[in-house]
């Protein structure tokens, strides 16, 4: 059986389940965040819930307004503290960081384990071998309430990634260039499961940012295995051998690094292809790629050079603990010295909860995962997709730069 | 209950994302849906024309739903009577939060359907009927345990009727 299949066999205590299957699973950990508790909340207060199935496998973050904009998202948050303080599950204060960046690092995400999470990006426990589910309130709620969740059983396809790409190219770039080239409906609604050198090869923030990016490719969960020394488990990804229908194969040697233009992270293009155009305000950060390596890659480009004077540049730290070990590697020193504005850490910037928001007819670059007209807040804006490295060197030269000058 | 009459249909073209359908900031203002549906498909209004009619069936081309678990942009789309949505293909969560909330989302090929079309769609036996026309359409069958979620009136009603999902 793929992985999934294997999770929730054992979870339902049936011997074998198959694509397709529609069936009731307990779960190990649910968690929320922000933007969403009012709204689970709402569903516990007409109900009159007013108890979780097990407050210590319950978590709630304040991710996406750290620093409240205005009175209403002030008054949401007070409403969601409240609710959160009054069932006694774990709560993570605004200032830890981003829900998916916070699971991994306080062992939300383990091997074999079914997460529930109220953010599309939950998938990204699949970098632990975890079913990482993200749901909406009301499949959230009930999984708050009863440890349980309904499942159709997905399909599952596997990704094996061959070669080595270029020195200045990152798991981000990977991600996009698949997004460009496979339909939307290629991993649709499937089990994603990664294989291959390149993936075996990836450091652990290089492969969270591959499993935060399976729902771009319309994955409903995604497995990788264990890299950077982790162990490897009976939940790792066994690909069918040789060539098989169900196994996409791509090669990334030399790959060089990608952009998405505005309004599709799948409207993709090499880095030279767009390179040029003029940019307005840099971001570095999101549940994708805020982690430390994130950070040392835009230091090491800002490293003695100064953001272009027409750029906004902002760099904001995945969780507190990156930002404190960037502290101390004196990355956050560089690139406050280099003109970059260095925020607390959390994840508003994509949905335009927490700032900075882009002006009307901005051109921004930006590391996160979605570039839909109206992320970050202003449908008259225009976002930019790409790694960290692209963005601190557009931060510099205020453009996209051409690949040769990356170096 | 398995039988919808009467819908009209509204077209809106290409992949369209949960972003599309409601911005994410508003949510983290407001929990009231009728509030949040005077935000419905805002940011692509150019492409997706007048505001909805009570009574919608709305028609997509792509995949529908991409990307946000956010279960406001379907309960936005209730707060506006929509009835329906017909789509080649869903993003699986969007997907979920329809027939949790108790609203159809059927998976068929929708070539053929316009603007203003009055159809009628029969759940169980998996066809759409445009009888002014004379033309219908089928589409895969919908498996029971989503049947049931509408005949409750979707999933927290069927928790609070049965005290559970296994009841």
């Amino acid at each position: 059986m793929a992985i999934v299949e294997t999770i929730l066999a054992e979870h339902t205590g049936t011997k074998h389940v198959q694509p397709g299957d529609m069936l009731i699973t307990d779960v190990d950990r649910v968690y929320v965040q922000d933007g969403n508790s009012p709204t689970i909340a709402k569903i516990f207060g007409e109900n009159e819930w007013d108890r979780v199935f097990d407050p210590k496998r319950v978590d709630i973050f304040f991710d996406h307004s750290v620093l409240a904009p205005d009175v209403r998202i002030a008054d949401r948050l007070r409403e969601a503290e409240a609710f959160a303080d009054a069932l006694g599950v774990n709560v993570h204060r605004a200032g830890e960081g981003i829900s998916h960046v916070v699971a991994l690092e306080c062992g939300i995400y383990e091997p074999g384990t079914i997460v529930v999470g109220a953010d599309s990006h939950t998938c990204t426990g699949g970098v632990s071998q975890a079913l990482a589910l993200g749901m909406g309130a009301s499949d959230v709620a009930v999984a708050m309430r009863t440890g349980s969740v309904w499942m159709r059983v997905p399909e599952t396809r596997w990704v094996r990634v061959r070669g080595k790409p270029g020195e200045r190219t990152r798991a981000k770039d990977v991600l996009l260039r698949l997004l460009g080239i496979v339909k939307r409906t290629e991993f649709l609604s499937t089990s994603l499961e990664w294989c291959g050198e390149w993936v075996e090869g990836l450091t652990l923030d290089e492969a969270c940012t591959v499993a935060n990016m399976a729902v771009e490719l319309g994955a409903t969960c995604t497995f990788l295995p264990s890299t950077e020394g982790r162990e490897p488990n009976r939940y790792s990804p066994k690909p069918p051998n040789g060539s098989h229908p169900a196994v996409y194969e791509l090669d990334v040697s030399e790959m060089g690094p990608q952009v998405a233009r505005p309004h599709s992270p799948a409207d993709v293009m090499g880095v030279d292809e767009c390179a040029g155009q003029p940019i307005d305000y840099v971001f570095i950060g999101s549940c994708a790629n805020s982690r430390l390596s994130d950070i040392r890659d835009a230091a090491t480009v800002l490293k003695g050079k100064s953001v272009s004077r027409k750029v906004h540049c902002v760099v904001t730290p995945g969780s507190r603990d990156i930002f404190v070990r960037a502290l101390r590697e004196g990355l956050v020193d560089v690139l406050v010295q280099s003109g970059a504005i260095v925020t607390p850490p959390g994840c508003g910037a994509c949905v335009g909860t927490q700032g900075s928001i882009p002006a009307s007819g901005a051109h921004v670059f930006s590391t996160m995962n979605r570039n839909f007209q109206g992320r970050m807040g202003n449908p008259s804006a225009s976002i930019w997709l790409g790694s960290a490295v692209t963005a601190a060197h557009t931060a510099v030269f205020g453009r996209i730069p051409f690949e040769r000058e990356m170096a | 209950m398995n039988n919808l009459q009467g819908l009209r249909v509204r077209c809106v073209q290409g992949v369209i994302s949960t972003d599309d359908i409601l911005p994410a900031r508003y949510k983290h203002m407001t929990t009231n849906p009728r509030e949040l549906s005077t935000h419905l498909f805002e940011n692509i209004g150019a492409r997706f024309g007048a505001p909805l009619t009570p009574g919608s069936a709305i028609v997509a081309t792509d995949v529908f739903g991409v990307g946000s678990s956010r279960e406001q942009a379907v309960s936005a789309l209730r707060a506006a009577d929509v009835r329906a949505i017909l789509s080649p293909a869903f993003g699986e969560i969007l997907y979920r939060n329809c027939w949790n909330l108790g609203l159809p989302a059927l998976k068929l090929d929708t070539s053929g359907l316009e603007d203003g079309d009055l159809v009628d769609i029969d759940l169980v036996t998996g066809v759409l009927r445009d009888p002014l026309k004379g033309s219908a359409w089928s589409f895969a069958h919908v498996p029971d345990p989503l049947l049931r979620l509408l005949r409750c009136g979707g999933l927290i009603p069927m928790v609070k009727e049965f005290g559970g999902l296994r009841g």
